[in-house]
């Protein structure tokens, strides 16, 4: 019996009175790729900030490996330094170059001495075949190239598990392609990772399980083959023929 | 144009020594209104609700009133109460105080103009609230920040012309009795604003070459659309 890596008990989340999350509870095992599908608004983005307490939830509990992260008193900064994020906007620090963008969290957080750091940045950009790129500034990147950027940024702080919050929604549909590449080759790596998207066709092919969320709530998990062909739910049916309808060749959902 | 030059070369000596503590007064000012300015505008953005109305309290008096009777109450009234202030610190005082006012909404627009994402971002690769503020938030408002603060800088080289009214020996103060005792007030008058100018068009050269030098792709200060 593998020991999960994350443990998501019953998980409540309101935005003033609107609930937005309404008991959500799963496991991540080490190594473990899931992607969360479902539409927009049954907040798949919330559990993916809830899990890194970006978002405080209300109620439930979540355990990083045997530490409880939700009970009160816990260093919520040094839980984020274990999780990855990367966002859908990017977000990368606009004033510091691609390098430093990566550095930063290493000399800051971590108290890297400098020159180890914009070496290990170097290696992360390596990895995500940015490194000709590292003295440029964000502003002068592609959206694909600000991803892989971000990915690399989360990386660098050594994460027990990356968080993936839509990284490609924000993409020109012949830019995923690349940062879906990098994903799939931190995956068999074996990184454990959480992602939040809508890219039918990555899911199936990368994700261990498939988790589609309706309406606050997990309506269905399987493996990719159990959901995208035999989905015992008929919401899952319904969102997934909805979304075969509007897939294009580039796999980008509209 | 000899006669003017003739008397121009008598009182420049006299004006620039006043010329000098015009600018110690606005350098000091200046420093002073960073000094409590920029902590007022991270209360007013990050402050929780018990702060904001000391914040406000602050704001509303140093703006809702006039520069002189803020001056004058600090030289003249504060006394009465036991407080007192040579003229030079009474000066620097007032003029600081009341250019905090002005600095902190300046810095507080700034800060809130680097977008949100940028804070989660920072929070996310497991930085502190102050660290993320210190690291990323101040660096990208601080550049943001620079246009409408030249302004700050520019204003308060002419304000500090008020503290003649508390005989401070500045520029204006000594312009007006170099006025008196040669019966030559515009000879004098357009020395002085010859001097106010040099000195706004000199820090307007160093304030650019400021700005040039922190220019950070995507922070082209305007010259960018965006």
């Amino acid at each position: 019996m593998i020991k999960p890596l994350l443990r998501i008990k019953n998980l409540h989340k309101s935005f003033g009175k609107i609930e937005v999350i309404k008991g959500v509870s799963f496991n991540v095992n080490p190594s473990e790729v899931i992607v969360i599908i479902g539409s927009s608004g049954t907040g798949k983005s919330t559990v993916l900030q809830c899990l890194n307490l970006l978002h405080r939830p209300d109620s439930g509990q979540i355990f990083l490996q045997d530490q409880e992260i939700t009970s009160p008193g816990v260093d919520e900064d040094k839980v984020r330094q274990q999780m990855g994020m990367v966002f859908q906007e990017f977000n990368l620090f606009n004033h510091l170059s691609v390098l430093n963008n990566v550095a930063v969290g290493m000399i800051k957080v971590l108290k890297v001495p400098t020159v180890e750091a914009r070496q290990r940045a170097r290696d992360e950009l390596k990895k995500v075949g940015m490194a000709d790129h590292q003295d440029k500034y964000p502003a002068q990147l592609s959206g694909g190239q600000k991803q892989r950027v971000g990915i690399a940024r989360a990386l660098a702080m050594g994460p027990k598990v990356m968080l993936f919050d839509e990284p490609t929604s924000a993409l020109d549909p012949e830019l995923t392609g690349e940062v879906l590449a990098v994903m799939q080759e931190l995956a068999s790596e074996g990184m454990t990772m959480v992602i939040v998207s809508h890219e039918m066709g990555f899911a199936r092919q990368v994700a261990d399980r498939v988790i589609f969320m309706e309406n606050g709530l997990i309506e269905e998990e399987g493996t990719p083959d159990q959901i995208f062909c035999d989905p015992f739910s008929q919401r899952t049916r319904a969102f997934l023929s909805l979304i075969n309808q509007g897939e294009n060749p580039g796999g980008e959902i509209q | 144009m000899t006669e003017f030059l003739a008397y121009a070369s008598m009182a420049l000596p006299e004006m620039l020594r006043g010329t000098l503590i015009t600018l110690k007064l606005t350098v000091g000012a200046l420093c002073i209104g960073i000094l409590i300015g920029l902590p007022l505008s991270l209360v007013r953005v990050y402050g929780g609700k018990l702060l904001q109305p000391f914040c406000m309290a602050y704001l509303t008096l140093f703006r809702g009133t006039p520069l002189l009777v803020q001056l004058f109450v600090v030289y003249y009234g504060l006394p009465e109460l036991g407080i007192s202030f040579s003229r030079m610190t009474a000066a620097f005082l007032t003029l600081g105080c009341n250019s905090a006012a002005y600095q902190c909404e300046y810095f507080r627009g700034a800060i809130q103009a680097v977008s949100k994402g940028q804070m989660q971002a920072a929070r996310g690769i497991g930085m502190g609230r102050l660290q993320a503020v210190r690291h990323i938030i101040l660096p990208q408002a601080l550049r943001l920040v620079i246009p409408a603060w030249s302004n700050e800088f520019i204003a308060m080289v002419k304000y500090t012309a008020v503290v003649f009214l508390i005989a401070v020996p500045d520029l204006m103060s000594r312009a007006k009795m170099l006025s008196s005792q040669n019966f030559a007030p515009i000879q004098t008058y357009i020395l002085v604003a010859m001097i106010y100018l040099v000195i706004v068009g000199g820090l307007s050269l160093v304030l650019h070459f400021a700005q040039k030098r922190l220019t950070v792709p995507g922070f082209d200060f305007g010259q960018d659309a965006r």
